[in-house]
């Protein structure tokens, strides 16, 4: 370590930014080095010198202000949605558009009306459905509704509207579209039936990032703990090699609401108890979890470590 | 269409404060550099996880949820940087308006407070762009009202002693430095910023900055030997 590398870094050293090794080496340095210690003191002073125009920190009014001013905003703004989105069905924005169109509402409480008309109808087993009113059946396949134009003079409307057309893909999955088909169900479906039947699927083919990102997504945010037991199972052995893995599962660890991920999670990370992070969660749940069961199994893990002391 | 799909609940409305984003709330005076653990930061991201995946569906009661973890420190960052209130109020706004857009394209592939970091610095960064071309920074700032006042009469008051003399130095000093700050190059100053006033580490500042920690690193030095160099026959 010479005189020039040591100015160099001095500044790192006073912010606290040197590894543990360099900080000892300049320390060492400048006490046998007066034009250095010379220099350590000069910035030292200067980082004081700085101090002199405060950081404060903003007064509550002021804060309160920027506040308010945002609410405001926030009340008229819109979300630009991913581009997945506009292919995904959100009930809430469409029952919220359904709310501002007066001429979409009443329109579908006249198919409501006449299709509710019409079950009675074929109920009461009084001939067929009359033409032109729209069955449940086919209400739910109506994807949106694009115009409505009347015609002058007569009582006739023509309504246009696109129709969703059920479709199905049968191959294996390593097929492309049918993994990407899988790959959009496990994050998006509202079905848990169907997240958990592509996550399982999912789970063969986790060496692929694409495969782990969507796993690691369900592990995280999936509301049903049956699929996030699922995609644990299927990124287990990756918890050494993916470190996106390893901190989603030390997530689950320490958060997930499910008793069974929690301790499902905890045997996963049992390859790399080692690691700093996981050490200190496992310190910390072995001292304070209110799971006995996870307790216990910390205490165990960490017993069975080598020490470094 | 599922049946089911029609059957999810709605969750837009205030039910969804619970106890525990009140909480995550709470914590956020802390200052970054005391940031906890490993084991910390992974319980806060899973707060704010929530809140996003809320706010992600159009839910802004969870989005001012997760702007109160935030703002303080936004607004001390911005008003430290810009020293006026107009302006750090006007990048507060657009800054959360932004994420409050964009929050649907936010892939969790970094955490929110790098991401949030990310839109307020580079909206610091355009304005302080915009002040170096037209040189108009005076060291004179304005309230919200519109009116001006010296920063640095705040400095004299906040450090004043008994000494006239003393408060005087001060607010020669404060003047010089502010004075000093503007000479350089916005990344230097914002990394400056981050670095020596908000005590953030520099390889958070590189993430923010999209770049390196070398290169914030050396953005770091350059700025501090600017720095001393301007102010050293104050010393």
């Amino acid at each position: 370590m010479n005189c020039e590398w040591v100015q160099q870094n001095i500044t790192l050293y006073l912010y606290n930014e040197l590894a543990d090794d360099a900080r000892h080496e300049l320390e060492q340095h400048i006490a046998r080095c007066q034009n250095c210690a010379a220099e350590v003191a000069d910035q030292r002073e200067f980082q004081g010198q700085m101090n002199a125009l405060p950081v404060e920190e903003p007064s509550a009014s002021f804060l309160a202000a920027a506040r308010m001013r945002l609410q405001e905003a926030l009340e008229t703004a819109e979300q630009h949605r991913a581009w997945y989105h506009r292919f995904a069905f959100d009930p809430t924005a469409w029952l919220r558009q359904v709310r501002f169109s007066p001429a979409l509402a009443s329109l579908l409480f006249l198919v409501g009306f006449a299709g509710g008309i019409g079950a009675m109808y074929s109920a009461m087993g009084k001939g067929q459905t009359p033409h032109g009113v729209v069955t449940p059946a086919e209400a739910s396949m109506i994807g949106g509704i694009t115009s409505i134009e009347k015609e002058p003079g007569t009582d006739n409307v023509k309504v246009q509207y696109d129709k969703r057309l059920p479709e199905s893909v049968q191959g294996s999955v390593s097929d492309p579209k049918v993994q990407d088909l899988l790959l959009y169900a496990a994050k998006s479906n509202e079905n848990s039936g169907v997240r958990l039947n592509s996550v399982e699927a999912l789970t063969g083919k986790a060496d692929d990032p694409r495969v782990r990102e969507t796993l690691t997504y369900a592990l995280r945010y999936d509301s049903n703990p049956g699929v996030r037991l699922m995609a644990l199972d299927g990124l287990g052995s990756f918890v050494k090699d993916d470190i996106r893995v390893r901190n989603a599962v030390l997530e689950a660890l320490l958060n997930d609401s499910n008793l069974g991920v929690r301790s499902g999670a905890l045997h996963a990370l049992d390859p790399v108890r080692a690691d700093s992070s996981v050490r200190m969660a496992l310190e910390q749940l072995s001292k304070e979890d209110p799971s006995d069961y996870i307790r216990t199994e910390s205490k165990h893990m960490l017993a069975s470590m080598p020490s470094i002391d | 269409m599922p049946a089911e799909a029609v059957a999810v609940p709605l969750t837009v409305g205030p039910g969804l404060r619970t106890p525990q984003t009140r909480r995550a709330a709470d914590e956020t005076s802390s200052t970054p550099t005391d940031r906890g653990s490993m084991v910390g930061q992974a319980q806060s991201r899973m707060n704010d996880t929530e809140l996003i995946r809320e706010a992600q569906r159009g839910n802004t009661a969870a989005f001012e949820d997760l702007v109160r973890q935030y703002d303080g420190a936004v607004l001390r960052l911005a008003y430290h940087l810009t020293r006026s209130e107009q302006d750090a109020q006007d990048i507060y706004q657009e800054a959360f308006l932004k994420a409050y857009r964009n929050i649907g394209n936010f892939r969790f592939e970094c955490s929110f407070y790098t991401w949030i970091y990310r839109i307020v610095t580079n909206l610091c960064l355009d304005l302080l762009r915009k002040r170096q071309v037209r040189k108009e920074d005076s060291g004179v700032t304005t309230d919200s009202e519109g009116g001006s006042y010296d920063m640095l009469d705040q400095v004299a008051d906040v450090r004043s002693g008994a000494s006239p003399e003393r408060d005087l130095m001060r607010r020669e000093l404060g003047a010089r430095i502010a004075k000093a700050l503007q000479k350089l190059t916005p990344r230097e100053r914002m990394v400056f910023e981050m670095k020596h006033y908000q005590g953030l580490k520099l390889r958070t500042i590189g993430e923010i900055l999209n770049t390196t920690e070398e290169t914030a690193k050396n953005t770091l030095f350059r700025g501090t030997q600017k720095l001393r160099a301007a102010l050293r026959d104050m010393r």
